[in-house]
């Protein structure tokens, strides 16, 4: 009995021996999602985690340029930047010739077709359908002729006509697709470089049906291998990828940094990429620390391993070869009102006494190393708008001054104020913020609970305004300030981008007024001024604008920080060579 | 004759429960823990673990027995709070396992027929369920928070105390004493509630011990995922926390709230084994 059970074990060590052992033979990418996602719909792709993934196996018309800065639109799935007609309405794309869908069993014989700008339209409609009620509507609410008037029509009705056509959003012929915009957008074509515009083929979409978003089936240079929300994503290099070479040309420094060292490559540059979906950070870092992800945003609680001076890698992790990418990101996190609800909506003066007893400083020291900067409005630095030299009154941490105006918002010691709720996910880390949210609320008197949710649990809340309070952060779509402000603009509210449902007619006004306006030192200027109004009304309690401290192994070739993340994956590549060699040091 | 035979089954019992040395420190343990949490819970002399120090992750000092956390608070007072809730989730589920352990158990091993068929297939259908998944299900459908816990614990807390109940009534329902009290014209519930329960009581306050260190252990594991105490320290999630802060050096907090959870769930073994000596009557006299 014995003997047969070591055998037993010994089979077992062999086992286990041969899953550790490194596959050199295919260049695999291992990364992490913090957070898990529902599924591969492009029209709801409103997060980051859903929008990355999503953006592996889907393309759009157009996508930010991998490495030229400041950030550039260039061609993905159009043939070339769009013709525009003089008075800005008309954008006319022609579309790359040859570019098929991935095979699926949706398609005849199993062959994926090919693309045609028909797609784009069906796509587009999809994200207008009145009934599947997209997160991003408001990327396109007003914008293309036609579109709300088919959007409203269909509204209340049984079942919505695809075939209908709208005048601002045609195919031309099978490879030429007309916009018509009812008014100038300069934004427009930052939406035509998102997840939510990406082409979905129509055949997919009615025939998985309910499941489509299990079963994504794009054009991108990944296809879907496996999908288990909760536990990891598989990609496999799709075998049908058009011909997509890594650019030749690059921002100043690039050469460099070897940024160009696959340049005229064909993309992608790995044969899978496997996403693990890891919500707490301490397994995130060991698996970075064992190899088994090639790069990670840093834990706040392993910072002071990382990073010495504030600045530089530590030397135990240099000698591993370990690189640090330390970057402003575009994003302002914050604490979000849900002006639905009555306590907030007519109560400025409770808005500004909450926002002034959250001790930013404080924060700032705890979950982000001091590596953050205060967020005194919405536009972070980096962006037209964003006023370097203001500062938000009540973002200054004074309970004192709070203690004044609460009693002033009709809250003596938060005496009559209800128990609120805040809204968080169920990590340590969102649970530490929580907690040190209600503390600091609880200094004033304001009474604080915290409800912890899955990440899809927390998106449904705030698309159904059934949050009252929650923590969120928003990075930038696009460089430009419009992106940010549109949170603040009443018609976004939820399911829109404007989740904490904010209303403001001056906000609306001065909105309306500047999505019209060209890049100019005018709109800049009513970009400041909007700037300074989205401090005083307090729609949010302002957090912080935030550093991405990133580390990456040796191995990992090509990470270069892009705001933008969708498209980012196919442009990196696994040193197979060298990371036999380092492996072995960590 | 010696005085010993004329003790009653609980006062012999007490006298030999005070002889285990062990058995009377864990009493003491326990007793102390309950006093703490009653004190805290009326605010009496227990320092506040919502002030803050203002330096986060001091190591243990005099000052602070058992350091501070990230927010600067003293990790001795979230211990003490932690006690707090620990102590009320078992006594809390203990006060709703128990009642409805006993009277079911009771009745299946009494009236025996259809009435124990039906409540033994909900036993078995009940204890077949993995606890941890019944508890998560609960609190998921319930929300998050104490109360759930309270509930969840003790809604699920009853199966294994009315399985022994049930087979003991089984036992006793034949006895002479029972034919005894039925020959004088007792009913059922007499018969049940008046004799034979005070005759299996033993059985229960062996059980609440068990049930009480139980308890202590699903709360701490249900916050720990997360699921059990909101926006206030439990010993779970200040393990939760913990497991982050080992990266810093930080082992202050981790120790803290597993010694204390140690010490009152070894307490409260002890003693369950020791109340069981006492209470045996096969033991009596010796």
């Amino acid at each position: 009995m014995l003997k047969r059970l070591t055998i037993i074990l010994s089979l077992l060590l062999v086992v286990l021996g041969c899953t550790r052992e490194q596959n050199y033979n295919e260049k695999v990418l291992n990364l992490i999602s913090p957070q898990k996602i529902k599924g591969f719909d492009p029209i709801y792709a409103a997060d980051m985690y859903a929008s990355n993934e999503i953006g592996k196996v889907y393309e759009g018309l157009l996508e930010f340029h991998y490495l030229k800065r400041p950030y550039v639109l260039t061609p993905n799935l159009a043939e070339s930047m769009p013709e525009v007609s003089k008075d800005g309405l008309t954008y006319t794309f022609k579309i790359k010739k040859g570019v098929v869908f991935q095979d699926s069993k949706v398609f005849p014989n199993g062959k994926g077709r090919e693309l045609k700008a028909s797609d784009f339209v069906y796509s587009i409609q999809r994200m207008a359908d009145p009934k599947l009620q997209s997160t991003g509507w408001w990327l396109l609410d007003g914008k293309i002729a036609g579109l709300n008037e088919w959007r409203d029509k269909y509204a209340s009705a049984e079942k919505v006509n695809y075939d209908e056509e709208i005048s601002g959003l045609k195919a031309l012929d099978t490879h030429t697709l007309q916009f018509k915009l009812v008014k100038p957008v300069p934004q427009f074509l930052y939406a035509l470089a998102m997840t939510f515009t990406s082409a979905v083929a129509r055949e997919v979409v009615e025939g998985y049906g309910q499941e489509f978003q299990n079963y994504p089936v794009g054009t991108g240079p990944f296809k879907l291998g496996y999908f288990d929300n909760s536990n990891r994503i598989v990609y496999e290099k799709n075998p049908t990828f058009r011909d997509k070479f890594y650019p030749t040309e690059g921002a100043p420094g690039d050469e460099e940094r070897g940024f160009l060292a696959d340049a005229g490559k064909k993309l992608p540059l790995v044969d899978k990429v496997i996403v693990n979906i890891i919500v707490e950070s301490q397994p995130q870092w060991l698996n970075f620390q064992k190899g088994s992800a090639d790069i990670l945003g840093v834990p706040k609680d392993n910072f002071d391993q990382t990073v010495v001076n504030g600045k530089d890698l530590h030397p135990s992790m240099a000698s591993k070869g370990i690189k640090l990418e330390m970057v402003n990101s575009l994003d302002t996190t914050y604490i979000a009102f849900n002006h639905e609800d009555p306590l907030f909506k007519n109560n400025i003066k409770l808005r500004q006494a909450m926002s002034l007893a959250y001790d930013r400083d404080e924060a700032n020291k705890l979950f982000y190393n001091n590596t953050a900067k205060t967020a005194h409005s919405i536009i972070p630095p980096g962006i037209s708008g964003h006023k370097a030299d203001y500062k938000n009154p009540y973002v200054a941490f004074n309970v004192e001054q709070a203690k004044k105006v609460l009693a002033e918002a009709g809250y003596p010691d938060g005496k009559g104020l209800p128990e609120l709720s805040y809204e968080t996910v169920g990590s340590t880390v969102a649970r530490q913020m929580g907690e040190f949210f209600v503390k600091k609320m609880a200094d004033i008197g304001v009474k604080v609970k915290i409800s912890t949710n899955t990440w899809p649990e927390l998106v449904k809340k705030t698309n159904t305004k059934a949050a009252q309070l929650f923590g969120m952060a928003w990075g930038a779509d696009y460089p430009d300030a419009e992106n940010f402000f549109g949170l603040l603009y009443g018609p976004n509210e939820a399911p829109g981008s404007n989740s904490s449902n904010y209303k403001n007619a001056e906000m609306d006004k001065l909105f309306k007024q500047s999505t019209i306006m060209q890049d100019s030192p005018e709109r800049t200027a009513l970009y400041e001024q909007m700037y300074v109004m989205a401090a005083d009304q307090v729609p949010w309690i302002y957090g912080m604008h935030r550093t991405a401290v990133t580390v990456l192994h040796g191995w990992l070739k090509n990470y270069k920080y892009i705001e933008f993340t969708q498209t980012q994956i196919q442009y990196l590549n696994v040193d197979l060579e060298s990371k036999k060699v380092l492996v072995n040091k960590l | 004759m010696s005085s010993q035979d004329t003790r009653s089954l609980w006062a012999d019992a007490f006298s030999r429960l005070v002889k285990d040395r062990w058995a009377l420190i864990s009493l003491l343990v326990v007793v102390t823990y309950a006093l703490v949490a009653l004190m805290a819970t009326l605010g009496i002399g227990m320092p506040d673990w919502r002030s803050s120090l203002g330096i986060e992750y001091l190591a243990p000092s005099g000052e602070f027995w058992f350091g501070t956390d990230l927010f600067g608070r003293d990790v001795f007072a979230k211990v003490i709070h932690g006690t707090k809730i620990a102590m009320s989730v078992g006594l809390i589920t203990s006060l709703i396992a128990i009642p409805i352990g006993v009277v079911i158990g009771a009745l299946a091993g009494y009236f025996g027929g259809w009435v124990d068929d039906i409540i033994s297939w909900f036993i078995t259908t009940f204890s077949s369920i993995p606890n941890i998944m019944l508890l998560i299900s609960i609190t998921l459908i319930m929300g998050k928070g104490l109360l759930s816990v309270y509930l969840a614990l003790g809604m699920t807390g009853w199966v294994g105390l009315a399985r022994l109940i049930r087979g003991e009534v089984m036992k006793h329902k034949e006895r002479e004493y029972v034919q005894a009290a039925s020959a004088l014209g007792g009913g059922h519930y007499r018969k049940l509630f008046v004799h034979i329960l005070p005759n299996v009581t033993h059985l229960v306050i062996i059980n609440t011990s068990l049930q009480f260190q139980t308890a202590i252990k699903s709360e701490v594991i249900l916050s720990y995922l997360g699921l059990g105490v909101q926006g206030e320290p439990s010993w779970g999630t200040m393990i939760d926390d913990a497991r982050m802060e080992l990266a810093r050096g930080v082992w202050w907090q981790l120790a803290g709230a597993t010694l204390a959870m140690f010490i009152i769930v070894l307490a409260f073994n002890i003693l369950g084994d020791a109340l069981r000596d006492a209470l045996d009557p096969k033991l009596k006299g010796k």
